[in-house]
């Protein structure tokens, strides 16, 4: 198993990256829940690799849940923190760092 | 969506006044009271989508704003749920027990406080097992966590809950040393040595004088933990050990026999989990792999999914932690005992420090990939764990799992099973993997499981966590002398909390004030 990613992979993580590491990567990371169930489904199960997600997608799957993903809720993380995480991964893909 | 549901006796001009009140100590960015809120507040696994419903949550950020919302909540007797990171899956996750209470929401609170001589750490309750691994990680400090399956969630949520990991440190409720708590009044108090203002040994000696309050707060109503400490495992210098797989269903008994009294003697100071082979099919692949024959796998399809990843009926694995030279003298001991018992195949590991460690439970690192077990039976995938105490003991714990896996043949369910060592005590794990897309099969799991508490019941074995489903029928099979354990529980509940406003409900303990709802 590889280890997992955490911040201190991620010195220079900023904004949407570093909200990404800290609240989504567990599950999204390579070996995490998300990106093998994920992998059952498409090509790419990595989130951070993939090129055709937008931000309104990402928020609203990780709102209201989606699949085997339970929703996530605002008091966890906010909107203003949710949509930097989507404004991130609809950039991708993102290569490095991991 | 979920529509708005109150409290009993609540009405709505009464919760928008509270939520104003909320609004006020917390700011209106941190109260959630949208249809959109109360949906992400559901408890993702429910078995019953129609029970637990939350009218709105709040977070809080600092001990004061949750005596802040505490007082509040007694103003307008307003139920609160406090959650840590609501991770725990398959126990109810973020929901509450009494419909329209209000969910108070500590993730965001993530101090982390170490002391690095002691391997002792203070952990509010957002910490979450990837935030303090990315903290000693950081910090290069020399200990190991302690990780259960599902590290996705709270530390101190986990302990608080009696969650396992698979470590020395692995019974996480032993390590707590002194917690903080905002009591239903808002009072603040630190148990323990914490009691005393200056004392430096807060996280060094867990009873502090007189009565020890610490578990008061585990599995609780009592009040709102704010700050836990806790003990840390010294990272070892080396970690020994073997992956042991057994042919045979009949071979838990013998397994059991030759692990208990190592254990006990302490020649093995982790608790080990014996599993069957669906630990692995399950996280690995999907029931469709396998077989589109309905009811209980069948024997030719368990031959199969053993074949495929080479396991036993049965598997189990050991491990030494501490240094080199005992773990040697203790892995001789291990080795002809395990050799003894008769094994199929017996895989030794070992790892020295300054050698690549494995990222795995045995070595506290956290994890997310064993609740791709929720995927086995595909649709939105859920879980429900049975898990009653039984004795440590080989033919009582054969029968008990012949018992459980008649049942799972006889309702359809394909069985996942765990026998995990205490010191002197196996808790037998059940999972109950399902489809919520399955209308048929979802209809079985409540009968199923009250089928199982009762056959547990007649043994003398009761559950050790449970959903909130289940929290009163579990509660009542505590039953000596006429529930006399709830009573007490009562008692201390009404007295520290007469308007019944934390967690009515939670473990089977109802307020006065909420009494009428118990069993609802």
């Amino acid at each position: 198993m590889p280890q997992p990613i955490t911040m201190v992979k991620r010195p220079d993580a900023t904004g949407g990256e570093a909200l990404y590491v800290e609240y989504c990567i567990m599950c999204h990371g390579p070996n995490g829940m998300g990106s093998g169930l994920l992998a059952r489904r498409m090509d790419e199960g990595n989130l951070e690799l993939r090129d055709n997600l937008t931000a309104e997608y990402v928020v609203t799957a990780a709102r209201l849940g989606i699949g085997n993903m339970p929703s996530i809720p605002r008091g966890e993380v906010s909107d203003e923190d949710l949509q930097a995480i989507g404004e991130y991964l609809a950039a991708g893909p993102h290569g490095g760092g991991q | 969506m979920a529509e708005l549901r109150l409290p009993p006796d609540f009405t709505l001009q009464k919760l928008v006044q509270a939520q104003r009140a909320f609004e006020s100590v917390l700011g209106a960015n941190k109260v959630f009271f949208e249809e959109l809120d109360r949906t992400s507040y559901l408890d993702k696994f429910a078995v019953n989508d129609e029970a637990h419903h939350p009218s709105g949550a709040i977070a809080c950020e600092s001990v004061e704003e949750v005596q802040a919302v505490v007082r509040i909540a007694n103003q307008y007797r307003l139920p609160l749920f406090p959650i840590a990171r609501g991770k725990n899956l398959g126990y109810g996750g973020t929901a509450p027990v009494l419909e329209g209470s209000v969910v108070l929401d500590l993730s965001r609170m993530k101090k982390i406080e170490f002391d690095e001589e002691l391997g002792t750490v203070i952990l509010e309750p957002g910490v979450g097992f990837y935030d303090l691994y990315d903290y000693v990680q950081r910090n290069n400090l020399p200990y190991w966590l302690s990780t259960p399956g599902n590290s996705w969630g709270s530390v101190m949520g986990n302990a608080l809950d009696r969650g396992v990991g698979y470590t020395p440190y692995g019974e996480h409720t032993k390590n707590i040393c002194g917690l903080e708590v905002v009591l239903p009044d808002g009072d603040l108090v630190r148990t323990g040595m914490g009691a005393f203002s200056n004392a430096p040994t807060w996280q060094a000696y867990p009873f502090g004088f007189g009565p020890g309050w610490d578990q008061m707060f585990v599995q609780s109503n009592f009040g709102v933990v704010t700050k836990m400490g806790m003990w840390m495992m010294p990272e070892p210098e080396s970690l020994m050990g073997m992956d042991v797989e057994f042919d045979r269903p009949e071979d838990l008994k013998v397994m059991v026999d030759t692990i208990a009294p190592l254990r006990r003697e302490r020649v093995l100071t982790q608790s080990p989990s014996i599993g069957n082979w669906m630990r692995a099919a399950a996280v690995l692949t999907r029931r469709t792999d396998w077989t589109d024959e309905p009811g209980a796998l069948s024997d030719d399809v368990i031959d199969a999914i053993r074949k495929q990843f080479n396991i036993g009926w049965w598997g189990v694995s050991l491990r030494l932690y501490g240094r080199e030279e005992v773990n040697k003298a203790a892995y001789k001991i291990l080795e002809e005992a395990m050799g003894n018992a008769g094994p199929m195949a017996i895989k030794p590991t070992s790892w020295v420090k300054g050698q690549p460690l494995e990222y795995t439970g045995w070595t506290g690192t956290p994890m997310t990939f064993p609740m791709q077990n929720v995927n086995w039976y595909g649709g939105r995938g859920g879980h429900i764990g049975f898990s009653p105490i039984i004795e440590q003991d080989g033919d009582k714990a054969l029968a008990q799992f012949q018992r459980t896996y008649a049942r799972y043949q006889e309702w359809g369910v394909d069985y996942q099973g765990s026998f995990a060592f205490g010191e002197r005590h196996l808790t037998n794990v059940n999972a109950m993997v399902f489809n919520k897309d399955d209308p048929d099969m979802m209809a079985k799991i409540d009968p199923f499981f009250r089928t199982l508490v009762a056959d547990a019941k007649e043994q003398g074995y009761g559950e050790y966590r449970t959903h909130l489903d289940y929290m009163d029928l579990v509660a009542d099979t505590y039953d000596f002398n006429n529930n006399a354990l709830r009573r007490l529980n009562e008692k201390v509940k009404n007295a520290l909390d007469p308007n019944g406003i934390i967690a009515p409900g939670k473990s089977g303990i109802w307020p006065r004030a909420f009494a009428g709802e118990r069993g609802q």
